[in-house]
């Protein structure tokens, strides 16, 4: 009897030994973890999608409330925008946004949390970090394809800092991937300088390694390609005052002869007919042959654009500048016929100052929530033609800048009254006509601020009265003055590092402004 | 037995082994923060603060700050105190005046938590505990803008939050205006001219009290520098007084010269930031306003537009304004302006050439428009309002256009303002704000394009102008009735169009005194019935002593005279 049962015992405490294997480890059952993925090249290829689809995803917490995290897409319109003239508040305008407008901004404010870049970097550095070991265990991924990713990874964690340095002026640089909590650690800031040089070295080396096509639109014009690479580095040119640069990056975009614009207006003998699908084509379906990297909404994954600027709700956020089409567009009080196709109708609705450009579906319906995907146009072609002009006079080639804003003005019949027609030689006008121009072609695309920033400190700060002109409009009378001197001192033309940063990462310190 | 006596000593000692560790004291949190108040932050710093806390000790502010509650404080750093005991000649806190010190640091503390985000280029929203307002701004030195308080001290640091409020740094201390707004003025040479006006009126007896009533007590003066008076010709007081003083007695009244200096004082404390918000300010010359433009970013008084003239108005001196005085503020006029006295004139009103549709050169003179309001928030028109229709949908106004339409082809510009109205589902009043009309007395005349939208409909509203109710009611559905141009008025209607069809109406609602020249409110409110076809094309403002029928109007606009 006893031996039975120690027999018995024995038996068991070997099958328990053997069947604990399973039961004992801690993979989880419905995911993947890191020693397995890196493996294949369709893992290289996932995580490269997945860091387009980092740049769609949408916000958390409650709008006005502190929790609120924006999304990335929203803060490309709130960073680009706010602080400059085309826009007004709304009924349902947030503190915070208000703060920004009023050139108030604290560091507090949710819009300067700049986690949703830093998340996309992320990714960025991971891919960057890992797709190379992948060669060695996948032996159909050639080293033409793992440049390609690279290239992707390079060019958006470059688009990311650029974006990053024109609104903090200087951020953490953070170039290798954080994997794990282990990962984490305090980190500087480092200067703009250091950060629009690091932009420039990737993408210089991502030209090399992108394709010119993936075979379809929507890629094409939904990742990153050779072109997009060029977009991207004129622009930072232009911002670095590295002009000639910036003529030969265009010059590529220019030269290959795959984009142009979709065709507005044409001018028969003064009779003046309107290309009907313009807006369509352009801004509704998006991925024309005008875009050069657009944010890829969908139906599946809608844009935040419809809470934002939609007319048909109680709480949206953002209006047009009440004056806009009085000021910027101008209006033909003579003759209805001759518009600029760009301003009623194809940027802003008028009659209800509606932010059109992403919620319109026609000249007069808006588009339903479940429409809601109207893209982001990160770069267009007449951005190309327009930051080529601005790279050329500042080289003194004047006439050669006229004759592209004269393009871009031809295409959307701009109106008479806005062309302040500058001589040739006359440097300073032609940049006020570039600014002005680049308002009305890119009006709410996320750019005003920044181009007229670019402008303002052109040459250390030579035009700072574009910047003291712009906030006497956009401040609320009671606080012009207090604006206009906050201005002049140029650290508060970066916002201040959000508190929650400054609590977690002890190394950085706040913008000198911001006391 | 003895087995069982084991176990329990076992069990025992087990028990106590587990225990034993856990009997260490817990620790129990008896605060419900650890934040630091006003003064324990100050004390925290004793580099910075050490002066000015022993200035709150000296004066007893230390033990209330130090308690529940939610204040603001300016806390000024050891330098800028030193600077200020050398001022008021003390060696040390304890040298100096009681008195003084408690004024001082009373001046440094809100009653409420103010942020920087609440700063303007005008008073802060809430008065210190001294009775002053401060004023802010921000200055720019030396490539760093810093906030500035009461043009004294620069801030420092900002929005220090502490458990019971928020403390700004400040590099000086902040000193409180002793002069009153009449004795700044009479130090100041510049202005003797005005000042000796001031004297003979009698009004500077009254800007040299502070009336201990907070709620009377402040005043805003525009003066007018001798450089001022001497571009418009007047070197000496004697030729000032000449002008002006038709009486021959300043003090009077109805005097001029009393009356120029009237005009030139606005009760309440107005900084520039805080003048700017505001279009009219009431000054003490009863029912005489200045009007306020921010043109670019300059203060001008008095830049109006009357039928169609733009009279320039008076630039305000920036640099020479915003002087606080313990009484209110003074600010320098660049130019010498009076009173105008301007004779009523008929305002001939076509209700639908409001700026948001003329903005809409597709629909303004060539077609319908609506004009949704989406949400009872949402305003479209900024002269034109109604009370949200309890129906959403009800809520449109729609700009009618049409040279052939029934509705509008007699009406002038051929274009009307429709808007449904009434109770249960509709708007329940509409209000528009008219251009500005001078003051006087005048008979209102409310011209429409009657319609039934079926034919029970009943749309009797009545007129209130000003918030005064007019004596006779209007309704959108009532045809003019037959008689001649005497007949009808004698009865409150009259023809306004060229056409004689009596579809269109002029109704007399009523005679109002306009005491004061500016943007009139009129609201109409429906009394009975309900419906949508309220067509609106004109309202008349005409002088009571003025021909009341004529002018007449043909569809493009121009007026007929028979």
């Amino acid at each position: 009897m006893k031996k039975i049962i120690q027999y018995s015992f024995v038996f068991m405490l070997i099958a328990i030994a053997f069947s604990c294997k399973k039961w004992l480890s801690l993979k989880p059952q419905d995911g993947i973890v890191k020693e397995e993925f890196w493996k294949t090249k369709e893992q290289v290829k996932a995580s490269a999608i997945g860091i387009y689809a980092s740049m769609l995803d949408g916000s958390t917490g409650n709008y006005g409330t502190v929790g609120y995290i924006p999304s990335l897409s929203e803060q490309l319109f709130v960073w680009g925008e706010c602080r400059a003239d085309n826009i007004s508040p709304a009924t349902f305008t947030s503190s915070d946004d208000l703060e920004l407008i009023n050139m108030n901004t604290q560091p507090t404010n949710v819009n300067t949390n700049w986690r949703p870049f830093y998340r996309t970097i992320n990714y960025c550095n991971t891919l960057i970090e890992k797709a190379p070991e992948v060669v060695n265990f996948d032996n159909t991924f050639t080293k033409v394809q793992l440049d390609n990713y690279l290239s992707e990874a390079l060019t958006i964690r470059a688009l990311m800092y650029f974006y990053l340095v024109r609104s903090f002026g200087e951020a953490p640089l953070k170039l290798d991937a954080t994997l794990s909590d282990e990962n984490i650690t305090p980190i500087k800031k480092a200067t703009q300088e250091e950060i629009i040089n690091q932009i420039i070295a990737d993408l210089k080396s991502a030209e090399a390694k992108a394709v010119t096509t993936y075979g379809d639109a929507a890629s094409d014009k939904g990742r990153v390609t050779v072109y997009t690479v060029n977009a991207i580095l004129a622009d930072v040119y232009l911002w670095a005052e590295k002009y000639a640069d910036c003529v030969v990056a265009c010059d590529k975009i220019i030269n290959s002869q795959k984009f142009g614009l979709i065709r507005g207006a044409t001018d028969n003998g003064g009779i003046i007919t309107y290309n009907e699908n313009w807006f369509n084509t352009l801004y509704y379906n998006g991925n024309s042959n005008e875009g050069i990297f657009e944010l890829q909404f969908d139906a599946q994954r809608l844009n935040p654009y419809f809470n934002m600027f939609s007319s048909s709700i109680s709480v949206r956020r953002w209006i047009a500048f009440p004056e806009i089409m009085d000021q910027l567009f101008t209006v033909d009080f003579t003759n209805d016929q001759n518009y600029d196709i760009r301003g009623d109708a194809g940027s802003v609705r008028a009659a209800t100052s509606t932010i059109w450009k992403y919620v319109g579906a026609t000249n007069t319906a808006l588009r339903t929530f479940d429409q809601s995907y109207a893209h982001w146009f990160f770069y267009r072609y007449a951005d190309i033609l327009l930051m080529k002009a601005e790279a050329l006079n500042e080289l003194g080639r004047g006439s050669d800048a006229l004759s592209l804003i004269y393009a871009i003005r031809k295409r959307a019949n701009a109106l008479a009254a806005t062309d302040i027609n500058p001589a040739p030689s006359d440097k300073i006008g032609i940049q006020d006509f570039i600014l002005q121009e680049r308002s009305r072609e890119f009006c709410f695309e996320g750019k005003r601020w920044y181009d007229a920033l670019r402008n303002a400190k052109r040459n250390n700060y030579e035009r700072l009265s574009i910047l003291l002109n712009m906030v006497a409009q956009s401040v609320p009378p009671n606080l012009q003055q207090s604006a206009q001197a906050k201005i002049k001192d140029k650290n508060s033309h970066y916002f201040p590092i959000y508190l929650y940063e400054l609590q977690t990462n002890k190394l950085l310190v706040q913008n000198p402004f911001y006391k | 037995m003895k087995k069982i006596k084991l176990l329990f000593v076992l069990l025992l000692s087990g028990y106590i082994a587990v225990q034993l560790p856990a009997c260490k004291k817990i620790n129990i949190r008896e605060t419900t923060t650890e934040d630091v108040n006003i003064v324990g932050y100050l004390d925290k710093r004793p580099d910075s603060f050490s002066l000015f806390r022993q200035i709150l000790e000296r004066t007893g502010t230390a033990s209330f700050l130090n308690a529940y509650g939610s204040y603001t404080c300016f806390a000024p750093t050891n330098t800028g105190v030193k600077t200020y005991l050398q001022k008021i000649g003390a060696a040390t806190v304890e040298a100096a005046d009681i008195n003084i010190l408690k004024d001082m640091v009373r001046l440094h503390l809100l009653e409420d938590t103010v942020y920087s985000g609440s700063f303007t280029d005008g008073k802060l929203p809430v008065i210190t505990m001294y009775g002053q307002f401060l004023v802010t701004a921000v200055s720019f030195e030396q490539g760093i803008s810093n906030y500035i308080v009461n043009r004294q001290a620069k801030v420092l640091q900002s929005n220090l939050k502490v458990g019971n409020g928020l403390i700004h740094v400040i590099d000086h201390v902040l000193i409180p205006a002793t002069k009153t707004i009449a004795q700044q003025l009479e130090e100041n040479p510049e202005y003797s001219l005005f000042v000796q006006a001031l004297k003979e009126t009698g009004f500077f007896s009254k800007l040299n009290t502070v009336d201990p009533d907070t709620s009377n007590r402040w005043l805003s003066v525009f003066a007018e520098s001798n450089k001022a008076l001497a571009d418009s010709g007047f070197t000496t007081y004697a030729s000032l007084k000449g002008k002006y003083s038709q009486t021959g007695n300043p003090s009077s009244a109805t005097d001029s010269l009393n009356m120029y200096v009237a005009y030139h004082i606005s009760s309440g404390i107005k900084f520039l930031g805080d003048i700017i918000t505001v279009a009219t300010h009431v000054t003490l010359l009863p029912q005489e306003v200045i009007s306020i433009k921010l043109i670019d970013q300059n203060v001008v008084i008095n830049e109006d537009e009357f039928n169609g003239v733009l009279e320039k108005g008076i630039l305000l001196n920036r640099q020479k304004s915003d002087n606080a005085a313990s009484n209110g503020v003074w600010h320098d006029a660049t130019a010498h302006y009076m009173v105008k006295f301007r004779k009523p004139t008929a305002l001939f009103w076509d209700v639908s050439t409001f700026p948001e549709i003329m903005k809409l050169p597709a629909y303004y003179k060539r077609g319908n428009y609506n004009f949704t309001r989406a949400t009872e928030a949402d305003n479209l028109i900024k002269d034109h309002y109604w009370g949200w229709g309890p129906l959403a949908g009800t809520n449109v106004l729609s700009y009618l256009y049409s040279a052939t339409s029934s509705i509008t082809n007699y009406a002038v510009n051929n274009d009307v303002n429709m808007l449904p109205m009434g109770l249960p589902n509709r708007p329940i009043w509409w209000e528009m704000k008219t251009p500005p009309i001078i003051k006087g007395r005048y008979k209102v005349w409310v011209c429409y394009r009657a319609q039934k939208q079926s034919s029970s409909s009943n749309m009797l509203c009545q007129v209130e102008v000003n918030k005064v109710l007019m004596q006779r009611t209007m309704n959108f559905t009532e045809n003019r009735p037959t008689g001649t141009d005497a007949e009808l008025e004698a009865i409150g209607w009259k023809r306004y169009t060229e056409n004689t069809t009596n579809l269109f109406a002029s109704r007399l609602v009523g005679t109002i005194d306009f005491t004061t020249t500016q943007q009139q409110i009129i609201r109409i409110t429906p009394l009975t019935g309900t419906q949508n076809n309220n067509n609106l094309d004109m309202i008349h403002f005409i002088p009571v002593d003025d021909n009341q029928v004529l002018p007449r109007f043909k569809p493009d606009g121009t007026k007929i005279f028979f």
